[in-house]
């Protein structure tokens, strides 16, 4: 799915350079659920935007789908994003003035879809997080955990190849933060790559392999059972 | 998509109240004024249009070396002028102003002084398009006629019939009887022509109808009396015409003058085309540019405030943006989403002011004196360019708020780092510097305004005009038995014991002049001095000292001087600016010396001590008082209060002697200060206008405040933490803005006091500029500013630190 080749990133103030990557390689496979992991300043978050293709790196190598994008502009990077990749944050991300409805149907409002089209992905996938009762709440009507599972509605309700997790569970009491892994490991299950970041062992449990960053170079892999 | 923009901006307006208010009704005020402001300009545009032949109509002026221009032209020259030149299609002459006198209806005894009277052409209601309500504008054609607008037909004739009705003129011409042969629509705000009795000039055809004034003799070309408009064949050259009409003046002008004929369009009468053009106009484009001016400006605030609170409250939805764009909006998206929001802020805005604009419109109107209201944008073609303007405005603002927040960096939007852009914190402080500045000018203009008026007001005159009443003269009943009844009548009011004086004059001061004439020369004088021009005053024997005018020299008229026939009289009053224009170094050097008019020798037996017989704005003019008994004014002064019982005592007995004649009076002092309604209006206005700016800006400010306070909650509250006092907080968040406010009074003096400067050229009366306009100007503006940010300053720095740690 992708392959990550030699990647840096720099990132520098007026008298500071901070390198956040420093020639990192990575590879996953379709079909795969990696966990990332390391202490804070490792570079995962930066790592998973470049993924994410919300950042861009200086110099190193980026293969998405077979393509060469890491010289891509903005424009192109949003394109291929937004059918592509899905998002989930620790903070939810969601917008505070639409409805759960709504929130989840924005990403097919930019992609296009039509009306009746959008009813139906949009209340499918409400069913499948179980929170289709509370569709015309605000996200300050909700729990912490239907607002994650909003939030990752929101993320597979254009069905996207990948889906990115910053630390999903980071805002989450351990039930509704268990609920949330459940429904990520149903989605890798039905066929959805899935790349998280995350500070728990626990959590990272559920992936297959574990990548462990440190000062921005991978130092470990575990392979899970 | 749409749907769904339109849902999250209502939300949003809906969810940050005091955001949207501020916003909506800082927009709402400053398009109200607009909108007030464009519905005069529109009115003043349009007044004089409606005429159908208005293209091919021209006004005649009279010209003299000196530029100065007047539409009074000598009555014999239309004739002259269409008989020679046949691109004259047609001419139609209006004798106004010589008319004017009291008009009766003898069936019911009913009587009014009227002003608004005029001889006109016999073409007069087909020339204009003046409309016709009832009579045909045939009827015109024959002497003895008049047509009345429907306003006098209601003040005479009440529900009867005007038409075969007679009424009674009286006036220089004597008495004369006219039929009523048609009712004209009331002129209205749109017409600088502004008549209630339209004369057949036939009637002064007749020599005996004249009563001896023959310079009003109808083919004369040497007094000037007449208005004379031309309608020209299509596509006449008029310059060249003018041309053509001046070497015809020079063939056949008796008069040895520098006069030269000018042509005017019609279409130019109200409204100068240009600040240079000098010939006489009955609006004032000067007033219209300020007002537009000052219209577009508080527009400018208000959408200064616009931008800076919607970019400041853009940082707060920057995760918004940063979220759609990561779900897969594109730049077109955002963009498209911000602008509907703000289209949907001025739509709001739109309505308000529409609704501001109804309610104020009865006090704008009052301030103006004019009947505008919103229809009146309609009557010319500046509603396109003001619409234009606002959408313009609206798109623009919204455009630049969309575009800012639309190029905000992804990564940084969704960690909410946006607080610190130094290019849009610049803009945002040079958008404030500027509403301020523009307040700061209105304000000080309001206080110069203001300073200007209250001196004319306060000036010594150089006469006492307290306590004086003027009554205006009969018209009725000149006959064999008139002067005694004069006498009788005087003798009445000399006995009345709240009369402490009185006296006779054929002008009063705030009234003009009898007339203004040249040939006089004293043995001091050099060649063309005979041209320099003497206003003319005729007083009865207790002028001076009815109006406490003091004598610098000499004595005033006795009772008996008064009495001498006009042409007999050989004794004249200076005063001082008359005596310096004659040539004598003094006073007393003039006293008892010979003075020439034209052929007559006349002895200076006194010299009065210059006053104000017109308002500040002007110099005051050589004068010589001529004596004379005239019936035109009594002044009276009273003693004591209560002036309603005095005044109708003072009724009773002037109906008693002058009997079918109207009972007119004004008072002095009010009179007087009429002549200041102009600066009042401005001074009115601009007050207006003032508050009005420095309200907006201090929306915007509050509004801005807000934000700076929410932005700064951490700081603040670490601050506290660390043992920072309320009062250093409140400076510290203080500080910039009255920075900003300190700025703006910098570059608001230097402008303010230009374009006072030149204002105030305009008065021989004037006051300085004193520095002290400035700083209660830039204190005041200081003061609204502290208050307006000290408010929410003061709130934040009395919240609980933990509280403020924790929202961050």
């Amino acid at each position: 799915m992708l392959k990550i080749t030699d990647l840096e990133k720099i990132y520098r103030t007026e008298d500071i350079e901070t390198v956040a990557l420093n020639k990192l390689s990575l590879e996953v496979k379709k079909g795969e659920f990696v966990a990332i992991m390391g202490p804070s300043g490792c570079g995962k978050s930066t790592l998973l935007n470049i993924i994410g293709m919300l950042d861009d790196a200086e110099k190193g190598s980026f293969m998405f789908n077979g393509e060469e994008i890491i010289h891509f502009n903005e424009r192109r990077r949003a394109d291929l994003r937004k059918r592509n990749i899905g998002f989930v944050f620790q903070s939810f991300n969601l917008i505070d003035e639409l409805t759960v409805y709504e929130n989840v149907e924005l990403p097919l409002l930019y992609l296009g879809v039509d009306a009746a089209e959008r009813k139906q992905k949009v209340e499918a996938v409400l069913e499948k997080v179980q929170i289709m009762h509370r569709r015309n709440h605000f996200p300050q009507q909700l729990s912490g955990g239907q607002q994650q599972r909003c939030a990752v509605a929101r993320a597979v309700v254009n069905t996207p190849k990948l889906i990115l997790a910053d630390e999903p569970t980071g805002n989450l009491d351990s039930t509704n933060g268990n609920e949330v892994m459940q429904l990520l490991t149903e989605l890798n299950e039905a066929g959805t790559t899935v790349i998280m970041v995350t500070h728990s062992e626990h959590d990272a449990r559920f992936a297959h392999r574990i990548i462990r960053l440190l000062d921005g170079k991978v130092v470990m892999e575990n392979i899970l059972g | 998509m749409f749907k769904n923009h339109l849902k999250i901006a209502l939300r949003i307006l809906l969810r940050n109240k005091v955001y949207s208010f501020i916003n909506i009704a800082g927009l709402a005020l400053g398009i109200a004024a607009f909108l007030l402001i464009l519905e005069y300009v529109s009115l003043e545009k349009s007044v004089n249009q409606f005429h159908a032949n208005l293209p091919t109509m021209f006004r005649l002026l009279n010209q003299n070396s000196k530029g100065e221009s007047w539409a009074q032209v000598e009555p014999g020259w239309a004739t002259k002028a269409q008989e020679r030149f046949p691109e004259i299609k047609s001419y139609c002459r209006v004798a106004e102003s010589v008319g004017q006198g009291v008009v009766k209806y003898e069936a019911k005894n009913v009587s009014f002084r009227e002003k608004k009277v005029a001889y006109s052409e016999s073409n007069f209601f087909t020339f204009f398009s003046f409309p016709l309500i009832k009579g045909s504008a045939s009827a015109l054609q024959k002497p003895d006629v008049v047509f009345v607008a429907a306003s006098v037909a209601k003040k005479y004739f009440d529900q009867e019939n005007p038409i075969g009705k007679t009424l009674t003129l009286y006036n220089q011409f004597g008495k004369k009887d006219y039929l009523v042969e048609g009712v004209f629509a009331n002129m209205g705000d749109l017409s600088d022509i502004q008549l209630d009795f339209v004369f057949s000039l036939e009637t002064l055809k007749n020599p005996a109808n004249l009563n001896d004034n023959s310079w009003a003799n109808l083919t004369n070309l040497d007094s000037q009396y007449i208005d004379t408009y031309f309608q020209l064949n299509q596509n006449t050259d008029y310059l060249a015409l003018e041309g053509k009409l001046n070497v015809l003046r020079k063939e056949l002008s008796k008069e040895n003058d520098d006069i030269t004929f000018r042509l005017q369009p019609f279409s130019e009468i109200h409204l100068a085309s240009s600040f240079s053009d000098t010939y006489p106009h009955n609006g004032n484009i000067k007033y219209v540019f300020i007002l537009s001016g000052i219209a577009f400006l508080i527009l400018l605030i208000a959408w200064f405030n616009y931008i800076n609170l919607s970019t400041a409250n853009a940082l707060k939805r920057a995760n918004e943006v940063g979220v759609r764009k990561v779900i897969g909006a594109t730049r077109n998206n955002l963009v498209m989403q911000f602008l509907g929001e703000s289209i949907l802020v001025n739509l709001l805005a739109f309505i308000g002011a529409i609704f501001l604009v109804t309610l104020l419109q009865p006090f704008f109107n009052e301030i103006i004196q004019k009947n505008l209201s919103l229809s009146t944008l309609l009557s010319s073609s500046l509603w396109i360019i003001g619409l234009g303007l606002l959408i313009i405005g609206s798109v623009a603002s919204g455009i630049y708020t969309a575009w800012g927040l639309a190029n905000f960096k992804l990564i940084e939007t969704l960690k909410g780092k946006l607080h610190k852009s130094a290019k849009g914190i610049f803009l945002r402080k040079s958008l404030v510097v500027t509403q301020f500045s523009i307040s700061i000018v209105l304000i000080i203009v309001t206080l110069i305004i203001f300073s200007q008026l209250k001196h004319m007001q306060n000036q010594d005159l150089g006469m006492n005009i307290k306590q004086l009443l003027v009554i205006k003269g009969p018209e009725i009943g000149k006959d064999s038995t008139f002067k005694n009844r004069v006498n009788a009548f005087e003798n009445d009011i000399a006995n009345l014991n709240f009369v402490n004086d009185y006296c006779t004059s054929g002008s009063v001061p705030s009234n003009w002049y009898n007339f203004t004439t040249v040939g006089f020369t004293s043995a001091k004088s050099k060649t063309g001095d005979e041209q320099k021009p003497y206003s003319f005053v005729t007083i009865g024997h207790k002028f001076l000292k009815t109006y406490d005018i003091p004598l610098k020299a000499g004595r005033s008229f006795t009772e008996q001087e008064c009495d001498v026939e006009w042409n007999n009289n050989s004794k004249v009053l200076l005063n001082e600016k008359a005596l310096e224009q004659l040539g004598f170094k003094s006073a007393n050097e003039a006293v008892n010396a010979k003075i020439k008019w034209d052929e007559r020798y006349l002895d200076v037996i006194g010299v009065v001590k210059d006053y104000h017989h017109k308002g500040l704005q002007t110099a005051i003019d050589p004068m010589i008082f001529y004596p004379f008994n005239s019936s035109s004014y009594l002044t009276i002064k009273l003693a004591g209060e209560n002036m309603n019982s005095k005044v109708a005592t003072l009724e009773n007995v002037f109906k008693k002697h002058f009997s079918g004649n109207p009972f007119e009076f004004f008072f002095m002092s009010e009179n007087f200060n009429k002549q200041y309604e102009t600066e009042s209006q401005y001074s009115t206005l601009f007050t207006m206008a003032s508050v009005w700016a420095i309200f907006i800006a201090c929306m915007g400010l509050f509004g801005l405040a807000t934000f700076t306070v929410e932005s700064r909650t951490k700081e603040i509250g670490i601050r506290k933490i660390l043992g920072a006092s309320v009062f250093s907080i409140v400076q510290l968040l203080s500080k910039d803005f009255l920075i900003l406010v300190s700025i703006a009074i910098l570059i608001a003096c230097p402008i303010a006091y230009y374009f006072m400067h030149q204002w105030l050229q305009d008065f021989a009366s004037r006051i300085n500029i004193e520095w002290w306009y400035f700083v209660v100007a830039g204190v005041l503006a200081l003061a609204i500013a502290l208050l307006t940010v000290g408010f929410q300053a003061t709130k934040s720095a009395l919240m609980n630190p933990v509280k403020s740690l924790r929202t961050e």
